[in-house]
């Protein structure tokens, strides 16, 4: 177990290989894992895990941030929440209407191959994603 | 004797062209700081990124992965080159193109089926120049680059890389060290060899640090970790090439202006010794002539 006293604020950075998103202090943390979402609250054990696209959720007090993050990974430690993302913004920038767009042409489209199946997958999963996390922020 | 009239036209045309450079290399100063930022933004990133890999070699995995690992035989290669938009930068084109040009032959005579991709179109332009003809051309990287235009690229790459439609990716471009240095450097970005230089230091600590829960397993992190520092790798290929850039142009205008100034200052002296030749020469006209009349 990490050392990390358990009164210490939990603290949550958000990067992307272009800036840092958010550094902040919460209360709770909610992070899109790839297979459903986690808890994180203060004195969670360490842990690293991979992302999948979904919402990630603040709550400091009775308020709560909402952001999207688009797959990546997650390191939890001392209280520190690092998000490695290749894309993040907050749930209200998200562009519901180029993602429906995305989604349509997606499951429209043909095609051939496991490789190709396997983008198409993501773009579902990924627009789908998108589509509920600025849908819900609306 | 110079005529002072032309002498002091082209005084004036150094200092539009002085008032040029400086404005130049103002905005050079300025792009320089701004693309800084984002190449310090972006380290960021990559140290989170390396601190990962070394805690998931900490547990003693194995790190191996098909992009990591030297492949037999290389039968098709890529050499990526990465220049400026534009000039007016000192030797910036010129010393990358050379190194590039060195290595395309190179890897002419190494490989039998390369192709060559460049971006910024003094790079197009000079290898066109020299005869080589690029199969593809990226023109759209200016001082910005963005990572979601990056990643396009680098997609592209990771999947012929995955089905073998070639078998390695050589990069050619300005690395950034410090303000005052920048070298041309070429580097084998795919296979990648290893990840990052953080191995000594992980096996190192490997006693200490806290235990953590992989979710969902340590190999299917690393499956994902190891794309990802790819492109981030390519990514910091490009923002070191911009900023290297804006740092060229900033010192190239500096020389510029610098030049400039010193040109007036000879001009100016050439002008006023013509133009007092002129009034001198005047003058001994006249009294020449009072001379004469008495």
């Amino acid at each position: 177990m990490s050392e990390a006293s358990p009164t210490s604020q939990l603290r949550c950075i958000v990067v992307t290989p272009e800036e840092t998103v958010l550094d902040a202090t919460a209360d709770f943390i909610a992070i899109p894992l790839f297979d459903g979402e986690l808890g994180v609250g203060r004195g969670h054990s360490p842990m690293i895990g991979r992302l999948g696209y979904g919402e990630l959720r603040l709550r400091t007090g009775s308020e709560s941030d909402r952001y999207y993050v688009d797959g990546g990974f997650v390191q939890v430690v001392d209280n520190v929440v690092s998000v490695l993302t290749n894309r993040s913004l907050k749930a209200s920038a998200v562009d519901t209407v180029s993602a429906s767009e995305q989604l349509a042409e997606a499951l429209t489209r043909k095609v051939g191959g496991e490789e190709a199946l396997a983008i198409r997958d993501r773009q579902i999963s990924q627009s789908r994603a998108q589509l509920r996390v600025g849908l819900n922020s609306k | 004797m110079a005529n002072p009239r032309e002498l002091d036209q082209r005084r004036k045309s150094v200092r539009n062209i002085r008032k040029i450079t400086r404005t130049m290399e103002l905005i050079a100063t300025a792009r320089f700081k701004k693309a800084m930022d984002r190449a310090a933004a972006a380290t960021a990133y990559t140290d989170r990124i390396t601190q990962l890999v070394s805690d998931l070699a900490k547990t003693g995995l194995q790190v191996s992965h098909p992009l990591l690992e030297q492949r037999e035989k290389t039968d098709r290669a890529v050499l990526l080159v990465l220049t400026a938009n534009r000039g007016l930068c000192g030797g910036f084109n010129g010393n990358l193109i050379r190194a590039a040009l060195d290595r395309w032959k190179q890897l002419k005579e190494e490989v039998p089926e390369c192709r060559l991709e460049i971006s910024g179109k003094r790079g197009i332009g000079g290898f066109k120049f020299r005869g080589h003809v690029a199969d593809q051309t990226y023109t759209h990287f200016e001082d910005r680059p963005s990572f979601t235009e990056v990643e396009l690229i680098a997609n592209r790459y990771l999947d012929e890389y995955t089905v073998g439609a070639i078998d390695r990716l050589d990069v050619v471009y300005m690395k950034y060290e410090s303000v005052s240095r920048q070298n041309v450097s070429v580097e084998t970005l795919l296979p990648l060899g290893s990840l990052g230089d953080s191995a000594p230091e992980a096996e190192l600590a490997a006693t200490s640090g806290p235990q953590y829960d992989f979710l969902p397993s340590p190999e299917s992190i690393l499956e994902e970790v190891v794309p990802t520092s790819f492109k981030v790798k390519l990514f910091k290929c490009f923002l070191d090439s911009a900023v290297s850039e804006q740092i060229a142009r900033m010192v190239a205008m500096k020389g510029a202006t610098e030049n400039a100034g010193d040109l007036i200052k000879t001009l100016s002296m050439q002008y006023n010794r013509a133009r007092q030749g002129r009034i001198t020469s005047e003058l001994m006209d006249l009294i020449g002539g009072v001379e004469a009349l008495k």
